[in-house]
């Protein structure tokens, strides 16, 4: 049987716990509200400029683009992981690595761009083929930031020998869930969900001239996407997570006070019997 | 009627109604009434004005795409400013600024293209708020 001292311990150990999963909720409500925001307004802006680059692919047959035209003799994958800088939020990163793993296991001919602390972690463990990282960079999304990812990427897929480059993060769906994507950036993909209307259009300057600056602008906003909903589905699953500790540790301190009370009743209990039956044998 | 969208990456704008509207294209201003046909174009700097029963709103924008299609306008920006958001008095500033470092022909360090397209949006600014 525990005894009374122990009991005591560990009620006001979990309560200190108790204390600091419930900051962590606090403070990652707060950080997903803004990634919420920002990951959901960006979202019709990512699809209209996407769906404008399917319009004018509708209409041209061929469209001379190292950005649009397939590779299909090229076999090396360009692989960019975003996991978080920080542990504690549920099965956020280990999902996503997960679905890497079983990525690299059907492609291994893959080099990896890994974006946040946790993904790095695991490519050194597994000796994976990272040729850059990033991390510490979510909390601050910059234009500059993410103009040099993008250009990185680009030129990349340029200049060496990739068939494509390939996404993989999590999407914010809700609070309590999120999505995992694995979405192909370049060569730019067929998207059949973006609803185009086939229709003649009239383009101004030209068609060339316009997707162009579209492509250019695609990947840029590819990226931001990727790491806005990356972030907000990080907070939301961290805000579950701490939750659901906070609840357990309550529910282990109510378990424990009872024990708790249990016991202490039941000293005393003892020590009464001892002091009445002492008293008793001294009467007789 | 025709429909007026306007989304930036921080969300959805404009999302209206309206019975004409100008959009500064790349090739040359053009209003969109009922029944245009469809079109694709860049934008470029300018004055952006929606027109509701006679009433019209002018907007300062900067760059972005416009698809017209079956009576409707989306407009895909960075950033769009209604007249009486702007700053007229920092939009001078910006203009002189630019306008100096612009004058500096033979200064290497100084990025002209960055000026000169600061000097754009400052006079788009100020064209707007009049």
């Amino acid at each position: 049987m525990a005894n009374i001292k122990d009991l005591k311990q560990r009620i006001s150990s979990i309560t200190n716990t108790r204390q600091i999963t419930n900051a962590m909720k606090m403070v990652a409500a707060a950080k997903l509200r803004k990634a919420q925001a920002s990951a959901v307004n960006l979202r019709p802006y990512a699809d209209e400029t996407a769906k404008m680059i399917q319009t004018l692919r509708a209409k041209q047959t061929i469209i001379d683009h190292p950005f649009l035209s397939l590779r299909p003799k090229k076999e090396k994958i360009l692989l960019v992981v975003l996991t978080g800088d920080k542990g504690l939020c549920g099965s956020f990163n280990s999902q996503i690595l997960k679905k890497t793993e079983s990525f690299l296991k059907k492609h291994p001919n893959c080099d990896i761009i890994s974006i946040g602390k946790k993904g790095n972690d695991f490519f050194k463990k597994h000796k994976a083929n990272v040729i850059d990282t990033f991390t510490g960079i979510f909390q601050e999304l910059n234009h500059k930031l993410i103009t040099e990812i993008a250009q990185e990427l680009e030129h990349k897929y340029l200049n060496e020998d990739y068939k494509e480059v390939v996404f993989i993060y999590n999407a914010f769906k809700s609070a309590i869930e999120s999505e995992i994507v694995h979405k192909t950036i370049l060569p730019v993909a067929n998207n059949d969900e973006l609803e185009v209307k086939k229709l003649e259009y009239l383009y101004e300057p030209d068609e060339d001239t316009i997707i162009e600056e579209l492509v250019n602008k695609y990947t840029f906003i590819e990226v931001k996407r990727a790491l806005a909903e990356s972030f907000a589905a990080e907070n939301a699953s961290r805000m579950t997570a701490m939750d659901n500790a906070t609840e357990n540790a309550s529910e282990l301190i109510n378990t424990l006070s009872l024990e708790y009370n249990r016991e202490r009743q039941a000293s005393i209990t003892t020590e009464i019997i001892e002091v009445s039956s002492g008293a008793e044998a001294i009467n007789n | 009627m025709i429909n007026v969208k306007v989304i930036l990456p921080s969300g959805i704008k404009i999302d209206q109604e309206c019975d004409s509207c100008i959009i500064p294209g790349v090739d040359g201003d053009f209003a969109v009434l009922e029944g245009h046909t469809a079109f694709i174009t860049k934008i470029r700097p300018g004055l952006v004005t929606i027109d509701v029963k006679k009433q019209s709103t002018d907007y300062a924008i900067h760059d972005g795409f416009v698809t017209v299609e079956d009576n409707k306008v989306t407009i895909v920006s960075e950033r769009i400013e209604k007249a009486d958001e702007i700053d007229k008095n920092r939009a001078e500033q910006a203009m002189k600024r630019a306008k100096e470092r612009l004058a500096q022909t033979n200064n290497s360090e100084i990025d002209f293209r960055r000026a000169e397209s600061a000097l754009k949006r400052a006079i788009t600014r100020i064209r707007t708020s009049n």
